[in-house]
């Protein structure tokens, strides 16, 4: 079941995100769109991946952009900056089984002698699984970037009081 | 409060002076806790506008530049603030960027606001514990995202238990975050490898029971200040969270090397 499979992964990604942010001490109202954020951002890419036939990288930009954007309108609900919600909810996408593998396949490398068939075998490991985790990590940073700079001056203000809340009296100074 | 005698300088001059320092510790403050450079900027300056005062800031990365000018006088003082090792706090982040806003909007006394910053940095965080639960939640989930069966994941679970309360402990004492990291990832990644004694989907779980350690704020902060002009500041914050990357794939290859005779 296509819906299922989909809420499978939103769900995971949910307390991923939850948990990931907590260790960076957000304010607690920032929770629920942390868990939001991180459910449609990962869902996005797997949807990309599964369903339209993208690459992890490529998909991986989609959904950081989907978490960049609405981490803007998330953040003019919650008084909080965009960077707050986005960055724990990116981390759920990092590409942490190609470090392992990069990592596993340096060591065989060290391991077998230089001009064993082997050798070029892991060589190739090393680069292609570097290139993925690079290219989908630095997919992610820009992902969440790019919102700042399309908001610029609005992204400035989401911490600031909107106009209905403040009735305060204006002190002179 | 005031422990410059009052007939060595003018009363306007300790004015200014206490409300530089006021400004120079708000951004260092903001800086530790993992605050991209442009806000930071941005947020010292609107404060320093509510006060009367024109605010240039240089960030480096162990230390800030801070220049303030009274707008009425011209009188200009400088100050050079180091930056405190704090844990990252985006609650400091979010609190203090309102804190700005507030400043700015209700035209709040130099008292209130300083009043309202010592009350901002002093509140309660998350306890350690539930830190703890939290983050072994995520990372068996995180598990479970890369196609491991219920039995890595609780064995990810575990992982993160007891990797993340090595690494709360260690930085707690006062020991070197690399020296922490290193030892979190072999910690966390040697009890994941138990799962290579059950038919489960145990590389996975290897892989996974490392990632609660990746510096993500670091990264996505650097990025930013790059792209924003900052280039001292983010390529310092890119190298830091690099070797933060190194010092976990050398913790986890730790366990790779008692293990390779199974993966091989």
């Amino acid at each position: 079941m296509i819906i299922t499979d989909i809420l499978y992964d939103a769900g995971f990604a949910a307390v991923a995100g939850i948990g990931f942010g907590a260790i960076s001490d957000p304010p607690l109202k920032a929770f629920a769109p942390i868990a939001l954020l991180s459910a449609i951002g990962h869902a996005t890419r797997f949807c990309m991946m599964h369903y339209a036939g993208f690459d992890i990288a490529t998909a991986s930009l989609g959904g950081a952009l989907t978490i960049g954007f609405g981490s803007f309108f998330a953040g003019k609900k919650s008084r909080c900056p965009m960077t707050v919600l986005s960055i724990p909810s990116l981390l759920p996408m990092v590409p942490g089984i190609y470090f392992y593998k990069i990592i596993l396949s340096l060591i065989m490398f060290l391991r077998v002698s230089g001009d064993s068939p082997e050798s070029a075998t892991y060589m190739q490991a090393i680069w292609s699984n570097f290139l993925f985790a690079f290219t989908t990590t630095f997919n992610l940073a820009v992902g969440a970037t790019l919102p700042h700079f399309i908001f610029k001056e609005k992204a400035f203000t989401l911490t600031r009081k909107k106009n209905k809340n403040t009735v305060l009296p204006v002190k002179t100074k | 409060m005031k422990t410059i005698p009052s007939d060595t300088s003018s009363p306007q001059e300790t004015e200014l002076t206490s409300q530089a320092s006021f400004l120079s510790e708000y951004a260092s403050t903001l800086m530790g806790s993992g605050v991209h450079t442009s806000r930071i900027i941005r947020n010292t300056k609107r404060i320093g506008e509510a006060m009367g005062i024109d605010v240039h800031i240089s960030g480096l990365n162990k230390s800030i530049l801070l220049s303030a000018k009274d707008k009425q006088t011209g009188e200009t003082i400088n100050k050079l603030e180091e930056i405190p090792h704090k844990p990252i706090s985006f609650e400091i982040n979010t609190n203090l960027s309102r804190l700005s806003w507030e400043a700015h909007d209700e035209h709040l006394s130099f008292e209130s606001i300083t009043q309202r910053y010592t009350y901002l940095s002093g509140k309660p965080k998350l306890h350690p514990f539930v830190i703890l639960i939290l983050a072994s939640f995520a990372n068996a989930s995180f598990c479970a995202l890369f196609g491991g069966d219920i039995f890595s994941m609780g064995i990810v679970f575990s992982a993160t238990l007891i990797g993340m309360f090595a690494k709360q402990q260690m930085l707690a004492r006062g020991i070197n975050t690399f020296l922490t990291f290193i030892s979190s990832a072999f910690i966390a990644s040697l009890v994941a490898s138990t799962s290579f004694v059950f038919n489960t989907t145990a590389e996975t779980a290897l892989a996974t029971s490392v990632l609660f350690l990746i510096p993500g704020v670091p990264l996505i902060n650097g990025f930013m200040d790059l792209m924003e002009g900052h280039v001292l500041t983010g390529t310092a914050r890119l190298i830091n969270a690099l070797l933060l990357v190194l010092c976990i794939a050398i913790g986890m290859s730790g366990t790779i090397m008692l293990l390779k005779n199974t993966l091989l």
